[in-house]
């Protein structure tokens, strides 16, 4: 198929995800936030920040004080939430995948278009926000349901062809990544002290948020600390969200999209990573270094990934055309 | 005269540039009074050279450099014999209402360069209404490079001829773009001429000399003798003079884009062009004929 | 509609005495049955229909603001009568192959230009003659693989071409999507005719790029190439290519190497034989057109010397649809056919000649004053209709460059019934637009796309301006045997195990079913 409109498709699942995953992880982190204890105030902000940090939002909060004191909470949810002008908010996430849409609407069904078209409208709606009452919770089920919505329809309307393939891909491409970014505000920094009881409280928060509560619990008898949830959102295959299942997946939606998948950068490099972390999912340091320093491994990876599809499929960065 | 003409082109790209294709427009044309012995064109990186004769009859070279290069050179040599031309026939304005004239003409005669509004020519169209066309020619030759002074770097490629007349200055593409609008605002037909001009030195020491690529005019004059055939004949408006034998044409068009030496586009970022023409004169004493 | 009108054109569905033509009465029975209010609220269903479907085009409002509009259908179908349309198609057949020898003429041996019927001078100075087609002979010598000649009926009602459209002539969309529409909107309209079927239109266009692509039939690739969304056409651009089923590249998808087109794939560069553009040749390529061009492909025109790719309609076309070379028409017919001209231009003059120009310009009052270079309706004055400013600009601009204008009688276009708002039925003026593709051969689909001028008097038909369009039904020929309809075999549906109402009860039920035999 084209390449722009493969490059279009895989956008429009990345971006899908990062919409949904970004709403889950505001309302994971916010829910830990408010079980903070009362009187420690450096565990209530710091993980604020980190969540900015690693979102990657480099966009100022409005309103910020002269002295240097933290964004509030209220502040970094609307940033990561209904800021249109922050690129990696929900809404623009959301923004970005509706024109990805309308570009490839010929490919994808009506259904799927109309759930993604009728959530800017949805978002116009008062009642759906961020502040007031309870928090970000309206503003987060409505994208939680959009995109659900949106991801069935494709499970259920599109044809299992390389469009397919390629949207799907970009879809759980975005669900490694954002989680892999989640598991870094989850686990704690190198030096603190382990095992601390507000880094266990985000950790099921954020379990929580992604849905993998009913998951963690049936898949083994260990407590939700801090590592036992990493150690499972990180290696087990059997959960889809799982880092492993995700990157599992884009490989497979790439090697069915791919017509020469043996010679196919992309494919092969998640094919090593995905051993790797089968290997140490059994017999590697599964403590909190060692957990931080596979995310960091993995992201990397990932990373390279990302520009060896680009490559690939994509036909590379394009330079514009210039008249000698 | 015979001449060796060696033309190079660097382009220095910062970042590697892919899909470059370019067409030139650089070959020394077969006339009457001119042969083109030897030619040869190499490209470093190497690439396929493809060559056809476009719409004017001038010889295009082509080629396309698909994979990643930081510079492009272009290496042009010819060997060139031309010869004298003859006098121009000077007949009378009616001459050019003759059916042979005006067939001849053809497209030439037809305004095809965007004028100065308002009137701006009006004077120097007067100015050149002289008693016949062969003088209004010549006196073109002499009128513009009075009024207008010979400068690099006030326009470019892409000036119009209200530019010029704003700056007041211009180079010989210039010249040759306003006397092709009042030549053809005469009735006369006239087209734009690229080629290489040895601009001998004043001191007559070394046969070697660095040029550019010139552009100057061929006007369509009706013979007055019995045949009635109308002849091209060249012009040069900055140098003031009839096109001799140290002018070494290349093609012709109705304007600067019709010829342009060298055409090209590619994906990257912007270059730096480096271009050297250089002449030398092979056998001074020998005037071969075509 | 005043009465002054319906005495000076003809009226296509009413006789002078106001009593329906024969073909046209059951139509006009049928109309009166289903009343106004039916018809009103069928428009409305429509609107809804086409704004849903994205079936719209672009307006720009007089201030300048473009909307998206449904595209504007009328609901009572322009009828042509089998005869008739044997003639409209024979003279439009004739026309397109001495068109299409005319453009192969020009870039080559110029006989026509050598015979002294036109001259050379004009020529070379309409705005689409392309010097970079010059010499290059695109398979099968055809260049005007796509052709919409405009038709229009004067007051005796006898057809003539008004003008020739072998650039990118557009319509063919719409005139598909209108029958689409009308069989849903009012199928009772359908009972009393028997419509020629225009659905194999998207296959024909397929067939006739297969058989132009210079590679072996089914290895040829296909595309349609649009210069992007912000198009007015747009819509068209993806429907054709939908279905055509092949894809719709735009310029960045395409790419240039040694001389072979190739457009950018998943799996990696996939050569490509035949385009079908939709954009003007001033566009295609920078290297040889205009360097500015975004939307073009670099080299484009080498693979096309070197004969690697088919472009449809060829390089260079646009010479021949200029509307100074319209008058040249009739000549070619006799120059390159030996044959006389079926169908006749309306009378036009050329402006080049000084006495013409003077004759001209003193009538500027009573003609019709087009560019010669434009399309699609652009700068033409319509004498009768203008100011006396916009006349004495007129003849102004007219005068600096006469070479560029051509005067044409007015022609009272005829007309056809059209649904007011209210419901009731106007007359308004209609031109036709009919669609050629020449590929192996010469096809033109029944009818073609009825232009409709939506105001009262008016006579611009154009969408851009504010036209409307119908469905054009070319009847049946009672002479060609009839088609049997494949009588359909008398379905009888298999009986189906009954679906389960509750789901297992206890053991015993699965015990049971585990007795059964497999299924």
């Amino acid at each position: 198929m084209l390449s722009r409109i493969a490059h279009e498709l895989f956008w429009l699942g990345r971006n899908v995800s990062r919409a949904e995953l970004t709403a889950r992880m505001i309302d994971g982190v916010f829910q830990a936030d408010l079980q903070g204890r009362p009187d420690d105030p450096a565990g209530v902000t710091l993980s604020w920040d980190a969540v900015l940090a690693i979102m990657g939002s480099t966009a100022s909060p409005p309103k910020r004080r002269k002295d240097a004191e933290r964004p509030s909470r209220a502040e970094t949810v609307a940033l990561l939430s209904t800021d249109a002008t922050n690129a990696n908010s929900v809404v623009a996430s959301l923004e970005r995948a509706r024109e990805g849409a309308h570009t490839v609407r010929d490919v994808i069904s009506a259904e799927m278009w109309e759930a993604i078209n009728a959530v800017h409208l949805g978002l116009a709606d008062a009642s759906i926000g961020v502040t007031g009452y309870g928090g970000p919770y309206s503003f987060v089920s409505y994208v939680k349901s959009r995109t659900a919505l949106f991801w069935g329809v494709a499970s259920r309307t599109m044809l299992r062809d390389d469009a397919y393939a390629f949207l799907d891909a970009g879809g759980r491409f975005e669900s490694a990544d954002m989680v892999l970014r989640m598991l870094r505000v989850a686990l704690p920094a190198p030096g603190e002290r382990p095992a601390s009881s507000p880094r266990d409280g985000q950790a099921l928060a954020l379990l929580g948020a992604v849905g993998g509560l009913q998951a963690f619990r049936r898949a083994g008898a260990a407590a939700p600390t801090a590592t036992a949830v990493a150690n499972f959102l990180l290696y087990t295959r059997t959960y889809p969200d799982s880092v492993a299942a995700s990157i599992d997946a884009v490989r497979s939606s790439l090697e069915l999209a791919d017509a020469n998948p043996r010679a196919s950068e992309p494919v092969l490099r998640l094919s090593r990573v995905l051993a790797d972390l089968d290997f140490r999912g059994r017999v590697g340091r599964n403590d909190d270094g060692g957990l931080l320093e596979v995310c960091e491994i993995v992201g990397r990876e990932l990373a390279l990934a990302d520009g060896d599809i680009t490559e690939r499929y994509f036909g590379g960065v394009m330079s514009p055309t210039h008249v000698s | 005269m015979l001449f060796a003409i060696h033309y190079t082109t660097e382009y220095d790209y910062g970042e590697p540039v892919t899909d470059n294709l370019n067409a030139l427009r650089v070959r020394p044309a077969t006339t009457a009074t001119q042969r083109c012995d030897e030619f040869h064109v190499r490209t470093d990186p190497e690439s396929r050279l493809g060559r056809h004769a476009d719409y004017f009859g001038t010889e295009v070279i082509e080629f396309g450099i698909s994979r990643p290069h930081s510079s492009l050179t272009i290496d042009v040599r010819a060997r060139v014999v031309t010869s004298e031309p003859a006098e121009p026939p000077a007949p009378a304005w009616e001459a050019l209402a003759a059916p042979a004239y005006q067939e001849a003409a053809g497209e030439f005669v037809l305004a095809s360069i965007v004028e100065p509004p308002n009137g701006a020519l009006d004077e120097l169209f007067a100015a050149s209404e002289l008693a016949s066309p062969l003088e209004a020619v010549e006196g073109l030759c002499e009128l513009i490079p009075d009024r207008f002074e010979y400068n690099t770097g006030i326009t470019y490629v892409g000036s119009t001829v209200a530019d010029l007349l704003a700056a007041g200055g211009g180079v010989c593409q210039d010249f040759v773009h306003l006397a092709l609008i009042l030549l053809r605002r005469h009735g006369i037909a006239a087209r734009y001429v690229s080629g290489y001009l040895f601009a001998a030195p004043a001191d007559g020491g070394s046969d070697s000399v660095e040029v550019e690529t010139h552009a100057w005019l061929e006007a369509l004059l009706p013979d007055g003798g019995d045949r009635g055939e109308p002849v091209w004949v060249g012009f040069d408006p900055t140098n003031r003079s009839r096109a001799g034998e140290q002018y070494v044409k290349i093609g012709h068009g109705r304007l600067y884009d019709d010829v342009p030496p060298i055409k090209g586009v590619y994906r990257g970022g912007p270059a730096e062009l480096s271009a050297h023409v250089v002449m030398t004169r092979l056998d001074p004493a020998t005037s071969a004929r075509a | 509609m005043s009465a002054t009108w319906s005495a000076t054109c003809f009226d296509e569905v009413f006789a002078a005495d106001g009593v329906p033509r024969a073909y046209a009465e059951p139509l006009v029975a049928e109309l009166e049955r289903l009343g106004a209010e039916s018809l009103v609220a069928a428009g409305a269903l429509r609107d809804a229909i086409f704004m849903r479907q994205g079936i719209t085009f672009d307006l720009t409002s007089p201030e300048g603001a473009v909307a998206d509009r449904p595209f504007p259908l009328d609901l009572i179908p322009r009828i042509i009568p089998a005869a008739e349309w044997r003639t409209i198609k024979r003279g439009l057949a004739q026309r397109i192959r001495a068109l299409n020898q005319f453009v192969d003429d020009v870039y080559h041996e110029r006989e026509i230009v050598k015979a002294g019927i036109v001259p050379w001078k004009l020529i070379a100075s309409r705005s689409h003659f392309a010097r970079a087609a010059h010499g290059i002979r695109p398979p099968r010598g055809v260049y005007t693989h796509i052709a919409g000649c405009d038709l229009v009926r004067d007051a005796h009602g006898a057809w003539k071409v008004l003008e020739d459209n072998v650039r990118t002539p557009s319509g063919i969309s719409y005139m598909l999507e209108n029958r689409l529409a009308m069989t849903r909107l009012i199928p009772s309209l359908f009972a009393h005719f028997r419509v020629r079927p225009i659905d194999q239109y998207p296959a024909l266009l397929h067939a006739a790029l297969r058989s132009v692509a210079p590679v072996a039939d089914g290895d040829a690739r296909i595309v349609v190439w649009t210069p992007g969304p912000a198009n007015s056409a747009y819509f068209e651009h993806t429907f054709l290519a939908r279905q055509m089923g092949v894809e719709l590249v735009e310029a960045s998808d395409l790419v240039v190497r040694d001389d072979v087109c190739y457009m950018r794939t998943t799996s990696g560069l996939a050569r490509v034989s035949a385009i079908y553009r939709r954009l003007d040749d001033a566009f295609i390529d920078p290297l040889e057109f205009r360097p500015d061009s975004l939307l073009g492909v670099p080299g484009l025109i080498r693979a096309y010397r070197a004969g690697t790719v088919a472009i449809a309609n060829a390089i260079g076309t646009g010479v021949a649809d200029d509307k100074a070379i319209y008058c040249y028409v009739p000549a070619m017919i006799r120059f390159y056919l030996g044959e006389e001209p079926l169908l006749e231009n309306v009378t036009t003059y050329l402006l080049d000649d000084p006495e013409q120009l003077e004759v001209a310009l003193e009538r500027i009052g009573e003609l019709v004053l087009k560019p010669t270079g434009e399309s699609g309706g652009k700068g033409v004055v319509i004498g009768p209709a203008a100011d006396e400013r916009r006349l004495v600009e007129l003849a102004e601009t007219v005068r600096r460059d006469p070479t560029q204008w051509i005067a044409q009688e007015v022609v009272q276009l005829s007309t056809v019934p059209t649904v007011a708002a209210d419901g009731t039925l106007a007359s308004r003026h209609v031109d036709l637009r009919p669609f050629a593709i020449f590929g192996d051969e010469i096809r033109i689909v029944p009818g073609g796309l009825t232009r409709v001028a939506l105001e009262p008097g008016s006579l611009i038909v154009n969408s851009s301006r504010g036209g409307g369009s119908k469905d054009t039904w070319v009847l049946q020929d009672s002479e060609e045997p009839e088609q049997e309809p494949v009588a359909a075999a008398a379905f009888t549906p298999p009986s189906l195990p009954k679906l389960r109402l509750r789901s297992w009860t206890g053991q015993a039920q699965q015990q049971q079913q585990q007795l059964l035999p497999p299924f």
